[in-house]
């Protein structure tokens, strides 16, 4: 074949590979939704169940990415801000629940509050996170704090701690200055961060399938119940589920883009 | 007044090395010096924003080492202004204000009054990130200079400006010493901010403090070589020093043999470097009789016009740079291949 420098190969050979898989995407995700009929899928929207696991699902996913929140920004800061000994190890081994199966980091913390001595200390004062919501919850933080720190740390390092210091010499302490100058211009990073935590914090299933176990109406969140309904072939139960999940991801990735996420990540 | 005595800091990068410094009430002090010399930690020293491994800063009798910066009445101006995104021009001005817990009136009013002085009154609703660079550096100034504070640091404030915005605001900033009469620590690396603002001038290497001085005693007495190659002085001879009948000399070795080099500040029988600075060497077609212990004659081996002055270069056996005037290089009418006398003075010759 003679080459032609008007047609470029390996740009559409690359481009139809991106089309095929974009394809791909959209076409279960349109499957999902159009598989069952509309009207048995409103009217499991409107049952108890269903209701339930939304519910427990908000309330589990927002407590949890406070909870990231709450622990990832300090820690972040200090891994953009602080040189410390050790801070590599520390670095890499908070990342590490990103790579960890659910699965396993779910039997950790069943073995944690199930069998230690901590784990009897919190029962014995009413904390019970065995097969319970409050083990949801802990599984959704423990699988998902990365993610809140990551972006957190990335934001703060993209910060001149010169604005910081800026602060302090305007009169200043050291936590005024990052509540008052840092913080302000983290916004953006500190909506995405939290958005994709939610986003995955709702999407939660093999940590929490672990701890929390699969209880109907009582450990239920959306993922649970996707995935008991599935098993005993309420067919339209499990999609309205999946159909709300999926209505999530993509809000939450459209927010977590909008406030330049990805490229923090 | 400002002491800092033997303060040390490794911060990896940039270090400081047991410098020492003084700066009076009302100087206008600049540090100059190449990137990585250290002087940016050595304003953030002063500021308070990290401790030194050693030393200490004495602040008007109060030793401030280890005081927190918002206690030192300190401000601080980086090169790229700072300002922060969140705010308006008038927040930010105001921000320190706000921390001393003026009533909001008085803080609108004096931001007003420092925004008028920088001709930025009108900007003040507006955010930082919609003003040009010399709006953004006036804003920055404005709102540490409202704090009056006791030393204002200045870290390469003009660096990151476009030449006229870059010499207006130079302009602005010596009538700023002039009106507030405040204490300025000035770092830069240009030599046009050192002749046209200091009071004295401090050259930073290699996180040491090589010399202080008026900055006609650092330009024409560089006291190292790193100093003199850095600020300019392009005839650099190394020698021997020797007094003979109440005269010095420097034996210098040259191309076709030694050469003496006559200088009033040579003191006897060690090997030193002598410097001359160009523009004290003067060029003529014939040899010049005068009090002059140096007279040389060479051939031009190059010209370079550099705008206002024109830099010849002389082998006369050693290599002499000379810059005249553009106005004397065309009332000498020579050309490269021509031999000219160099005359200088004995006292323009700076041994260190």
């Amino acid at each position: 074949m003679k080459s032609d420098l008007r047609r470029n190969w390996v740009k559409v050979i690359s481009i139809s590979v991106a089309l095929v898989l974009t394809g791909f995407i959209i076409a279960l995700l349109l499957l999902v939704v159009t598989h069952p009929d509309p009207a048995a899928v409103v009217e499991s929207l409107m049952s108890k169940e269903i209701q339930f696991a939304i519910y427990l699902s908000l309330v589990t996913s927002i407590i949890s990415t406070l909870l990231c929140v709450l622990i990832a920004v300090p820690a972040a800061y200090a891994l953009a801000r602080y040189d410390f000994w050790g801070k590599s190890f520390v670095s890499t081994i908070l990342d590490l629940p990103l790579a960890l199966p659910p699965l396993v980091a779910g039997v950790g913390l069943l073995l944690f509050f199930g069998t230690t001595p901590i784990g009897d200390f919190l029962e014995s004062i009413g904390i019970v996170f065995v097969f319970t919501p409050l083990g949801i919850i802990i599984a959704q933080f423990f699988v998902n704090m990365p993610f809140m720190l990551r972006i957190m740390r990335s934001t703060f390092t993209d910060i001149s701690p010169r604005y910081e210091y800026v602060a302090c010499t305007l009169g200043c302490t050291n936590l005024q200055a990052i509540w008052r100058v840092t913080i302000p211009m983290a916004v953006n990073g500190f909506l995405a961060g939290a958005v994709i935590t939610w986003a995955k914090g709702i999407g939660e299933f093999g940590a929490a399938l672990m701890i929390a176990g699969a209880t109907r109406m009582k450990t239920e969140t959306l993922p649970i119940s996707l995935f008991l309904n599935m098993s005993c072939g309420e067919l339209e139960m499990a999609i309205s589920a999946a159909i709300i999940l999926m209505v999530i991801s993509l809000v939450s990735l459209y927010v977590f883009e909008y406030f330049g996420g990805s490229a923090k990540f | 007044m400002l002491t800092i005595e033997h303060i040390s800091k490794d911060l990896g990068e940039f270090i400081l090395d047991d410098v020492s410094l003084r700066v009076e009430d009302g100087e206008y002090f600049v540090i100059i010096g190449p990137t990585g010399a250290g002087k940016t930690i050595l304003l953030e020293t002063i500021a308070g924003v990290y401790p030194p491994d050693s030393g200490t800063v004495v602040l008007d009798g109060r030793d401030v080492t280890f005081v927190p910066p918002r206690e030192r009445n300190i401000t601080m101006v980086y090169q790229d202004y700072m300002l922060f995104p969140h705010l308006t021009v008038e927040e930010n001005i105001g921000f320190g204000l706000k921390n001393r817990k003026l009533p909001p009136d008085e803080i609108a009013q004096k931001v007003r009054d420092v925004a008028e002085i920088f001709g930025i009154g009108h900007l003040l609703h507006r955010y930082p990130n919609t003003l040009s660079g010399g709006e953004q550096q006036r804003a920055a100034i404005s709102r540490a200079i409202v704090l009056e504070p006791s030393i204002l640091l200045l870290d390469e404030p003009l660096s990151a400006l476009d030449g006229q915005t870059r010499e207006r605001l130079r302009i602005e900033l010596k009538r700023l010493h002039a009106t507030y009469k405040t204490t300025i620590i000035h770092i830069t690396h240009n030599f046009e901010e050192v002749f046209s603002l200091a009071s004295r001038v401090a050259v930073m290497h290699q996180g040491k403090i090589m010399q202080v001085g008026t900055s006609d005693e650092v330009f024409r007495h560089p006291n190292s070589e790193f100093i003199a190659e850095f600020v300019g002085v392009q005839n650099i001879f190394r020698g021997t020093c020797m007094v003979t009948d109440g005269l010095s000399e420097i034996t210098v070795k040259g191309t076709d043999g030694p050469h003496l080099i006559c200088s009033s500040l040579c003191a006897g029988n060690t090997d030193v470097t002598a410097t001359i600075r160009p523009e004290d060497i003067m060029v003529s077609c014939t040899r010049v009789e005068s009090t002059a212990r140096n007279s040389f004659a060479g051939t031009i081996t190059d010209v370079a016009d550099n705008g206002s002055m024109v830099r010849i270069a002389v082998d006369t056996g050693l290599p002499f740079i000379a810059a005249v005037t553009r106005q004397g290089w065309y009332s000498l009418g020579a050309e490269i291949g021509d031999t000219v006398y160099l005359t200088v003075m004995a006292q323009s010759v700076h041994i260190f």
